[in-house]
C-alpha cells in the first residue's frame, strides 16, 4: 500500500474537493428555489401547475440518479444546445453536473416543502385570510416561515444526500471527489489509499454540514 | 382481531417462503444458463478439440473482459464478440482448456484477477512495466500504437499541440498514460471516461478537443462513422505497444498453457486468420 499516491495527485484532489463543494452549494440553492415552486405546484388547485409538478416529482424520484446523469449529459444537453445555440460550444461535464444535481434535488425538496407547508394548521391561513391578506402574502409571511423551521432537519438530510450523490458525476468525468477516487485507483492500482482518503473527506464534509450548518440554521430560525 | 393477526402472520410467512423458494429456483437456473451458452459457443467454434480433452481438464477458466472496446471486444445482444474473444477461444482450444467469457468492465477485471474471481484477462491490455509488476502476461498477440483523434478542421498535428487543450481518454488506459507523460499526472484538461465510446462521444459533442486511444479502436470508428468529420494523427513519440493475455502474478501453470496455445495458433496460421477477419490485409 502506497499512500504517496495521494500526494502525487494533490493538484487533482484540490480541484475535485473544490468542485464537490461548488456542486453541492449550487445544487442546494437552485434545487431549493425550483423545489419551492414545484412543491407549491403539487398543492395548487390549478391543473396546469399541479399536473406538471406531480409528474416532475414522480419522474425524478422514480428513476435512478445515475441514469438521469447519463441522459442529461450525453443526450439532453447536447441536443438542446445544438437546437438553441447551434454555434456555441456545448458546456462541459461540470455544467451537466449542476443541472443534473439541481433537477434531482428539486424533486425531493418539493416534497419536503409540501410536507412542511401541510404540517402547518390550516387555521393559520384562514386567520390570515380573514384579516384581509391575500393567499400569496399569507403564504409568504405566515405559513412559509413556520414551515421552514419544521423542514430544516429534512432539508439537512437532503443536502447531505446531495453532497454524497455528487460522486456519481464521476462517470461523466466531472472532476469531483468520486472522480478523484476512481481515477487515482485505476491509474495506480492502489485501492485503499484513494478510496479511504475520499471516504474520509466526504465524512468530514457531511459532519460539517450536519453539525455546523444545519444546526446553526435551526438555532438561527427557532423562535426564542 | 386476534384470529386476524394470526392469519396475517401465517399469510406473510407463506408468501415470504414462497418468494424465497422461487428466488432460489431462478438463481439456480440463472447460473446454469450462461454455462450452457458458452459450451455451445465453444463447440460451434472448434468442435473436436474441446470435447476430446473435456475429461482431462474440466476446470472452466473465467475470462474477464471490458466489452466496450470494439473491434476487440463488444457485446452483441448477450454474446461477447470481437478479435480478443476469437483469439482466447482459439488459444483455449489449442491448449485444451475450457474457458467461459464474461464482461467485467475494465477496472473490475484487474480487481477480479487480484481476488481470483477472474482467471484470465484479455481486453486489449497493453503489456507495460507498471502492469508487469502486479500481473503476469503471455507472449504478445497483437501490436498496437496510440493515435490522436481530432475534428477534421483541427490544427493539431502532434501530441505537443494538445498542450492546454481538453483531451478525452478512457481512464487507466495507455492512452491516458501517454497524455500524463506529456502533460503531467494531474493535467487539468485530461478527462478520463469509464469507456472509450464515451470519450469519442464527447469529441463529437465538442466537449473535448481530442481523444487519445489505441489505433485499431479509432480506425474502427473511421470505418463505422462515415457521417462524422474527424481525422486520426500519429505522433512519432508514441511507442509500439504489445497486447498480452493477463493472469494472476505467479500463476505459471495457466500462463504456460496460454503460451502453448498462443504459439500453436501463431504457427498454424489461426491467429493471422482472425487478424485478417477483423483488420484486413
Amino acid at each position: 500500500m502506497d499512500w504517496g499516491v495521494i500526494a502525487k495527485y494533490e493538484d487533482l484532489l484540490v480541484r475535485c474537493l473544490f468542485n464537490t463543494i461548488l456542486l453541492t452549494v449550487v445544487a442546494t440553492i437552485c434545487g431549493t428555489i425550483l423545489g419551492l415552486f414545484i412543491g407549491l405546484g403539487k398543492m395548487s388547485k390549478n391543473p396546469l401547475w399541479k399536473v406538471p409538478s406531480s409528474v416532475y416529482v414522480e419522474l425524478f424520484r422514480g428513476t435512478p440518479m445515475f441514469v438521469q446523469i447519463l441522459l442529461i449529459h450525453f443526450a439532453f444537453i447536447p441536443s438542446i444546445w445544438n437546437a438553441v445555440f447551434p454555434d456555441a460550444e456545448i458546456p462541459g461535464p461540470l455544467f451537466s453536473g449542476f443541472v443534473a444535481l439541481s433537477l434531482n434535488a428539486a424533486a425531493y425538496i418539493a416534497e419536503i416543502f409540501r410536507a412542511g407547508i401541510q404540517s402547518i394548521d390550516p387555521g393559520q391561513m384562514e386567520a390570515a385570510r380573514s384579516l384581509g391578506m391575500k393567499t400569496s402574502l399569507a403564504m409568504r409571511l405566515i405559513v412559509l416561515p413556520q414551515a421552514f423551521l419544521r423542514m430544516l432537519p429534512a432539508l439537512g438530510n437532503e443536502f447531505i444526500a446531495l453532497l454524497k450523490d455528487s460522486s456519481l458525476l464521476a462517470v461523466i468525468a466531472t472532476e469531483e471527489l468520486g472522480y478523484f477516487a476512481f481515477s487515482v485507483a485505476k491509474n495506480t492500482f492502489e485501492r485503499y489509499p484513494p478510496y479511504l482518503t475520499t471516504a474520509a473527506i466526504y465524512l468530514v464534509l457531511t459532519l460539517f454540514l450536519s453539525r455546523v450548518v444545519v444546526r446553526g440554521l435551526e438555532r438561527r430560525f427557532s423562535p426564542k | 382481531m386476534k384470529l386476524g393477526k394470526k392469519w396475517l402472520g401465517a399469510f406473510t410467512l407463506t408468501v415470504g417462503l414462497g418468494i424465497l423458494l422461487a428466488g432460489c429456483g431462478s438463481a439456480g437456473s440463472g447460473q446454469s444458463a450462461p454455462a450452457g451458452g458458452t459450451d455451445t459457443a465453444a463447440s460451434n467454434q472448434a468442435s473436436t478439440a474441446t470435447t476430446a480433452t473435456t475429461a482431462a481438464a474440466d476446470k472452466v477458466y473465467q475470462v474477464g473482459t471490458d466489452a466496450a472496446y470494439p473491434p476487440f471486444e463488444k457485446m452483441e445482444g448477450d454474446k461477447l464478440t470481437g478479435f480478443d474473444m476469437d483469439v482466447i477461444q482459439a488459444v483455449a482450444d489449442a491448449a485444451g482448456i475450457k474457458v467461459e467469457l464474461k464482461h467485467t468492465g475494465w477496472d473490475p477485471l484487474f480487481n477480479g484477477i487480484d481476488t481470483g474471481t477472474v482467471d484470465i484477462g484479455i481486453s486489449a491490455i497493453t503489456i507495460t512495466d507498471e502492469r508487469k509488476q502486479k500481473y503476469d502476461f503471455s507472449e504478445p498477440y497483437f501490436e498496437a500504437t496510440q493515435l490522436i483523434m481530432v475534428p477534421e478542421d483541427s490544427t493539431v498535428q502532434k501530441l505537443a499541440d494538445l498542450q492546454g487543450k481538453r483531451i478525452g481518454v478512457q481512464s487507466a488506459t495507455t492512452g491516458e498514460q501517454v497524455v500524463k507523460k506529456a502533460f503531467g499526472d494531474t493535467y487539468d484538461g485530461l478527462k478520463g471516461y469509464d469507456d472509450t465510446p464515451s470519450a469519442v462521444d464527447e469529441l463529437f459533442n465538442g466537449r473535448v478537443d481530442a481523444v487519445v486511444a489505441d489505433n485499431a479502436v479509432l480506425q474502427d470508428y473511421v470505418k463505422k462513422l462515415t457521417d462524422k468529420k474527424f481525422k486520426l494523427i500519429k505522433d512519432d513519440s508514441f511507442e509500439t505497444e504489445n497486447y498480452g493475455i493477463m493472469v494472476k502474478k505467479g500463476n505459471a501453470e495457466l500462463l504456460g498453457k496460454i503460451n502453448e496455445g498462443l504459439n500453436k495458433i501463431k504457427e498454424n496460421g489461426k491467429l493471422q486468420e482472425i487478424h485478417k477477419q477483423y483488420f484486413g490485409e
